[in-house]
This record gives C-alpha cells, sequence and structure tokens, in this order.
C-alpha cells in the first residue's frame, strides 16, 4: 500500500507571523558558516565557510564523502547545533544568538527531522511517537491522537499503530518517524541519511514516501551517500573537506573524479 | 506545568520502566519503613518507661527496709530491719523538712467481700498525702482525709478494677465491704494504669495498724521532696538513710537492708538513657535518610543519563528544556513521595500489627511521630527532586546534537 499523501501547505505561510513576506533570500539562506569541533590541543575546522540558500519546496541533496561535514551541515540547518561564525537566516530571521527557548520555537514549528536509526522512543507506541511532537505544542491529548492516526494513515502504519518500536521493520520505523516529523506541518524536512540503515527496496519506498511529502510544498533536504538517492532529488549540493565544490541540479552533477574538482574562490 | 498532559506523559515513563521505579520507590520507602519502625521502637520504649514512672510523683523518695547481709556492731547478719512508727515521725519531724510524706504497709491477697461476690486484691494501708505521691487519679467520692486516720475509721477507697468485679453495676460509693472479714465503708474509686494499680484497696494506715495486727510497722515510705532540685533532693536521701542505719544499726554498705531511692535521680537517669537512645534514633534514621538520598540521587543520575538520547529526541521534537526539566523532576517527587508514602504505610502498620505482640512493663505503644516521619519524607522528597533537577539540567544544558549522540 503506497502512501497517499494529502498534507495541507496551502495557507501555512499565512499561519506564520511575521516572516512570511518576499524575501530575496531563500528560505534557508547560509553565508559564510564556519564551525569548529574543539579537540584536545586545538580544534577540528569542519564547516569553512557554506554559502548556501533553500527555496521554499526544495528537495536537496547533500552528498560527500564521509567526514566532509554533511551531518554537521544539517544539523547547524537544523537549529539541533550551533556554528562559530557567519550568517544563517531561517524565512528571514537570522538564527544566530537565538535563545534555546526561541530555537525549541523554531524546531517545533517550522522543522521536522528524520534519522537514520529512527530515534523513536522506545517504551513509546507508534502512535504515541507521532503525536508526541504536538505535545510540546500544546494540543490536547484526544486532537493529538486524531491527528496521528490520520498521519499514520497517510504513511499506510495505521495498522501499526499500538505497535512499540521494537515491533516494527527498519522501513516501518522509518515511516513512523517521517510521520512524526510532518505531524506538526513543517516547512522544511530535515533527514540525515533517511535510507541508511535500510535495503534498496525499502529505501525507495521512503524516497517515495519523502518526493511526496515534497510534492505538497514542503522543503526537504536529504543527506546521503548514494547517488541513486541524491538523483531522485531536484538539487544535489556535494561538500568536500567542509566547503561546498559543487551544487547544482541533481544527475547534472558529475563525480569527482579527482580533489581538483573542488572549487577555490 | 502541572497539567493532566504532563502526569499522563509521567505515569508513562513511570510504568515504561518498571525496575527503576521498582528501585526508586524501593530505597525511598525502605529508608522511610526503617526510621519509621526504628522511631516507633524508641517511643514504645520510652512511654514504657514514662507510663512506669507515671505511678509516682516523680519528686519523691521511697524508703524501703529488708534484712540485713552485713554483720555490724555485733548483730548478725539476715536480721529483719522493720520500720516503725517512730521512724516516720523522727524522720518527718528531726530529719528532714519533707512537704508531705506518707506511711506505707501492704497485704497482698487480701480477701474483699462484697453481698456475695468475693476477690482478692492488695490492701494497702497509707496516709491522706498519699494520693499526691503516687498521683491517683480520684473517679468518685473521696480521698482518705486525716479525720479518717485520726479517728481510725473503716473507710477504704477502691481501684477501678473492684467496681466491675465486685460492685458490677451497683453503686460502690457508701457501699460495706468486708477486708478480711471486717467491715468497711467505700469512699471513694479511682482510676490507674498498670497490671496492679487498680487493684488496690486503701485504708487508713492507722486503721489497718490497729484493726489486722495491732501493730505500729510501717513497710514503705514515701517523702516529697518538693521543689528540691537533684542536689537537694540527694541531701534528704542521703539523711534520710544515715539516719536509719544509725536507729537500726545497719552497716553503711548494707544494700539490702536499708534502701533510699529518689524518683527524681532515676528518673534523671532514664531520661539520660532516653537522649542516648533518642540520639540513637536520630543517627540511624539520618543515615537511613542519606542511603535514601543516595539511592535516588544514583538512580535518577543513570536514568537521565539513560534518557540523553531521549532528550536530544524530544528536543528535536520541539521540546523546550524547561518542559524537559519539569518532566524529570515532577517525575522524581512523584516517585519519591508515593514510594516514601508506601514505606510511611507499611511502617505504620508493622507498628500496629506488632505492637500488640510486644506489649511489656517497659514498652508500650509503640507511636510514630508524624512530624518527624513526614519531616524525612519531605527531605527524600527534595533529595529526589534535586537529584533529579541536576543531571536532568546538565542533559537539556547540552546542544541537541550532543544529546542525540550520546552512547
Ligand atoms: N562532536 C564532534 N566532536 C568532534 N569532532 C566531530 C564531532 N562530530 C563530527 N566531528 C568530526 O567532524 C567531521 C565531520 O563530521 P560529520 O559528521 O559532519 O561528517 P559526515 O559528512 O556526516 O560524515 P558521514 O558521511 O560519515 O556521516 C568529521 O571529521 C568528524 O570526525
Ligand atoms: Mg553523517
Amino acid at each position: 500500500m503506497g502512501p497517499n499523501l494529502d498534507l495541507d501547505v496551502v495557507g501555512m505561510g499565512a499561519s506564520r507571523k511575521g516572516n512570511s513576506g518576499p524575501y530575496l533570500r531563500g528560505m534557508l539562506a547560509l553565508s559564510g558558516i564556519e564551525k569548529a569541533y574543539p579537540l584536545a590541543g586545538g580544534s577540528l575546522p569542519v564547516l569553512k565557510g557554506i554559502d548556501l540558500n533553500i527555496e521554499q519546496g526544495e528537495m536537496v541533496a547533500i552528498m560527500g564523502s564521509s567526514g566532509s561535514g554533511k551531518s554537521t551541515l544539517l544539523n547547524v540547518l537544523g537549529l539541533l547545533d550551533g556554528f562559530d561564525s557567519g550568517g544563517y537566516d531561517l524565512d528571514g530571521v537570522n538564527m544566530a544568538g537565538l535563545s534555546e527557548k526561541q530555537a525549541a520555537r523554531y524546531r517545533s514549528q517550522f522543522l521536522g527531522f528524520v534519522f537514520q536509526s529512527f530515534n523513536l522512543i522506545s517504551f513509546k507506541t507508534a502512535l504515541e511517537n507521532v503525536a508526541l511532537p504536538l505535545f510540546y505544542q500544546k494540543v490536547p491529548r484526544r486532537e493529538r491522537q486524531r491527528r496521528a492516526m490520520e498521519m499514520l494513515g497517510k504513511m499506510g502504519m495505521d495498522d501499526r499503530a499500538d505497535h512499540l518500536p521494537s515491533e516494527l521493520s527498519g522501513g516501518q520505523k522509518q515511516r513512523v518517524a517521517i510521520a512524526r516529523a510532518l505531524i506538526t506541518s513543517p516547512r522544511v524536512i530535515l533527514a540525515d541519511e533517511p535510507t541508511g540503515a535500510l535495503d534498496s527496496t525499502t529505501s525507495h519506498e521512503v524516497m517515495e514516501v519523502l518526493r511526496e511529502v515534497n510534492a505538497t510544498g514542503i522543503t526537504v533536504i536529504i543527506v546521503t551517500h548514494e547517488a541513486d538517492i541524491a538523483a531522485q532529488c531536484d538539487r544535489t549540493i556535494r561538500l568536500h573537506d567542509g566547503v561546498i565544490i559543487e551544487d547544482g541540479k541533481s544527475g547534472e552533477v558529475v563525480e569527482p573524479t579527482a580533489h581538483g574538482a573542488r572549487s577555490q574562490d | 506545568m502541572f497539567n493532566r498532559e504532563t502526569w499522563i506523559e509521567i505515569a508513562h515513563t513511570v510504568t515504561a520502566n518498571p525496575l527503576r521505579t521498582a528501585l526508586t520507590g524501593l530505597s525511598v520507602g525502605l529508608g522511610i519503613f526503617i526510621l519509621v519502625v526504628m522511631q516507633g521502637l524508641g517511643f514504645g520504649l520510652q512511654n514504657g518507661v514514662e507510663q512506669d514512672f507515671g505511678d509516682e510523683a516523680r519528686n519523691t523518695v521511697w524508703v524501703r527496709t529488708g534484712t540485713t547481709t552485713l554483720p555490724f556492731r555485733g548483730r548478725q547478719p539476715n536480721r529483719r530491719v522493720q520500720m516503725r512508727n517512730e521512724d516516720e515521725q523522727r524522720i518527718t519531724e528531726q530529719v528532714v523538712d519533707a512537704p508531705a510524706w506518707s506511711g506505707r504497709r501492704m497485704m497482698w491477697g487480701s480477701t474483699v467481700g462484697y453481698k456475695s461476690e468475693q476477690g482478692n486484691y492488695p490492701i494497702v494501708g497509707v496516709e491522706p498525702d498519699f494520693d499526691d505521691l503516687e498521683l491517683l487519679p480520684l473517679r468518685g467520692g473521696r480521698w482518705l482525709h486525716a479525720d479518717d486516720l485520726a479517728k481510725e475509721s473503716k473507710v477504704c477507697v477502691v481501684g477501678e478494677n473492684l467496681l466491675e468485679e465486685l460492685f458490677k453495676r451497683d453503686e460502690a460509693i457508701g457501699a460495706f465491704v468486708t477486708l478480711n472479714g471486717i467491715t468497711f465503708r467505700v469512699v471513694g474509686h479511682f482510676s490507674k494504669n498498670g497490671r496492679w494499680g487498680n487493684s488496690m484497696v486503701y485504708v487508713p494506715l492507722t486503721t489497718m495498724q490497729r484493726v489486722f495486727n495491732g501493730s505500729d510497722e510501717v513497710d514503705q515510705m514515701v517523702l516529697s521532696t518538693g521543689d528540691l532540685d537533684l542536689e537537694g533532693s540527694t541531701a534528704m536521701v542521703g539523711a534520710v538513710d544515715a539516719d536509719l542505719r544509725l536507729r537500726h544499726s545497719v552497716h553503711p554498705d548494707d544494700q539490702r537492708a536499708v534502701r533510699v531511692r529518689d524518683n527524681q535521680e532515676e528518673f534523671a537517669m532514664f531520661e539520660r538513657i532516653f537522649v542516648g537512645i533518642r540520639l540513637f534514633i536520630w543517627i540511624i534514621g539520618g543515615f537511613t535518610l542519606l542511603a535514601g538520598a543516595i539511592g535516588v540521587a544514583n538512580i535518577m543520575a543513570i536514568v537521565v543519563k539513560e534518557r540523553t538520547v531521549e532528550i536530544g529526541v524530544r528536543k528535536a521534537l520541539g521540546a523546550t528544556s524547561g518542559s524537559i526539566l519539569s518532566l524529570i523532576v515532577i517525575e522524581a517527587i512523584s516517585l519519591t513521595l508515593i514510594s516514601g508514602a508506601l514505606g510511611l504505610i507499611a511502617g505504620v502498620a508493622t507498628l500496629n500489627v506488632a505492637a500488640p505482640y510486644a506489649q511489656h512493663d517497659y514498652f508500650t505503644n509503640p507511636e510514630v511521630n508524624l512530624r518527624v516521619t513526614i519531616t524525612a519524607l519531605v527531605v527524600l522528597v527534595v533529595a529526589g527532586a534535586i537529584s533529579g533537577f541536576v543531571p536532568a539540567l546538565r542533559a537539556v544544558r547540552i546542544r541537541p546534537i550532543e544529546a542525540l549522540r550520546y552512547e
């Protein structure tokens, strides 16, 4: 049974107060983002000046070799991690120096996360996992459950509503996780290797779901290693050693033959 | 913060981890339980001894005599030393200045008859001050007067037990009873704790001496020390002791022949023991509490650690640090509060069930000091709250991604 998404994004912009006017820069706008991890006896620079614009409704793949900084970039975009310098505007609002409480509000209302390891809460059923983000939006319990059930239905998972994560297959877990990411009608879905733990058939099903999510107008950003996953996105960004070396339409981005492909400016 | 949603969420996490819920509950519940039972035992001991003392006023000196154990001034041991009226008179008039006193003489197992009823009770001859010295709460009629003693009246004051056993529904006051065959009139009755207290029949000492044995013998003497301090009462004891030994030729080291006991001093000794016992209970209780608090802190630390990734997930889903903190703290508080309350109930129940089997002269009413126990409970709940709060604060302070990556 394929997912049948009917996500309401029309009028979503209108429901966001203040910042919904037209802006020149993308909905996610990074400029000169730098980030280093502190290490014993120094620090390890991981993002070395990232400039990036992503518009509402785009479906973007972030590729690059292991350790190139893909996850770090996604976490910065998702306000799960901070950055050292540069600018990050989300929906026209500067995210630098955001308070913890404000960041929580953005995560709650703007962003949805899908992880490689699913990150479902083990003692909660599929339904309760999906309903949880609404708890933090103070939606009443009955309403939460109704909406969670509906969302599980759209993922073709309503018959697994009462199952614990341990009773689900990998693909089923990821569907539940996607349902949970979508329940708050976010504007951006951030997925770090969402198919990394799945076999290729299941991977394609999950990608199918994400494409349908994107079709409703939600921005989807996927970190992936796999070229055929990236190929299902509209745009591919390639990272190398903390800088963007390629950025273009998926399929047009060529595999770098050597490190010489790195762009210097 | 304290809404129904939060409670449902807490109920969820608490029931999702039955083992750690049980462990937390055990460390708190057991702590409170031990505290309650220890306290009960301590209070039971104290109540028992205090009740024993409650029979007598504390500011009294009891004088008794017995048989000699040491030869003295050419007299052989095993001689019976008997106090007489003249001893009492001399001691109270010349030796000490007691505000009240009474001689006392006792006839165990005397036959008391009323109509066709009959029973064995101790008959005690005393003087008018005795009711103050032994604290006899009069429940009806009157106590013995000086006049009764002067006239050697055949009147008596009976304990509560006789009302039930002898008089049944009859009015006791004014009734005539036979004491070893001699008719006395009941003028009052009293009620008192203790095994024998309520079975006594008090008659004027003079009447007893005249009617029953035709002697001037006195078995015991009770002297009030008034408002003398311990030093004063000790001096009084010394004076009486010395006088009796002199008059009856008793060796100064003879412990049996002359025994003068100062209630105030004995009580002071018991007080010291109680202070020791109480201190002991406090120390044990303190350690129990400490152990409980450490147990809770340990478990909460583990819990928060275990849930660090969950905290990261919740944050990614839009939870604020405050909401996560309050969730964990309220959870810790509810856990400690409920298990502490259960421990308290179990402790009180144990004491109540065990109490009837543990009745003893020196052990009654193992009551629980609720104030102390509640304080202990509050301490544990606060400890629980803090030990939930501190690691939780650490966990929510780190960036969500660090929590998510936590292993
Ligand atoms: N918390 C951290 N502390 C220190 N160094 C880190 C930390 N997280 C990542 N790094 C380092 O930063 C670099 C980039 O890590 P990142 O996880 O962004 O890579 P990635 O592109 O996602 O790699 P992969 O494809 O293997 O997931 C790596 O060299 C990694 O070792
Ligand atoms: Mg990664």
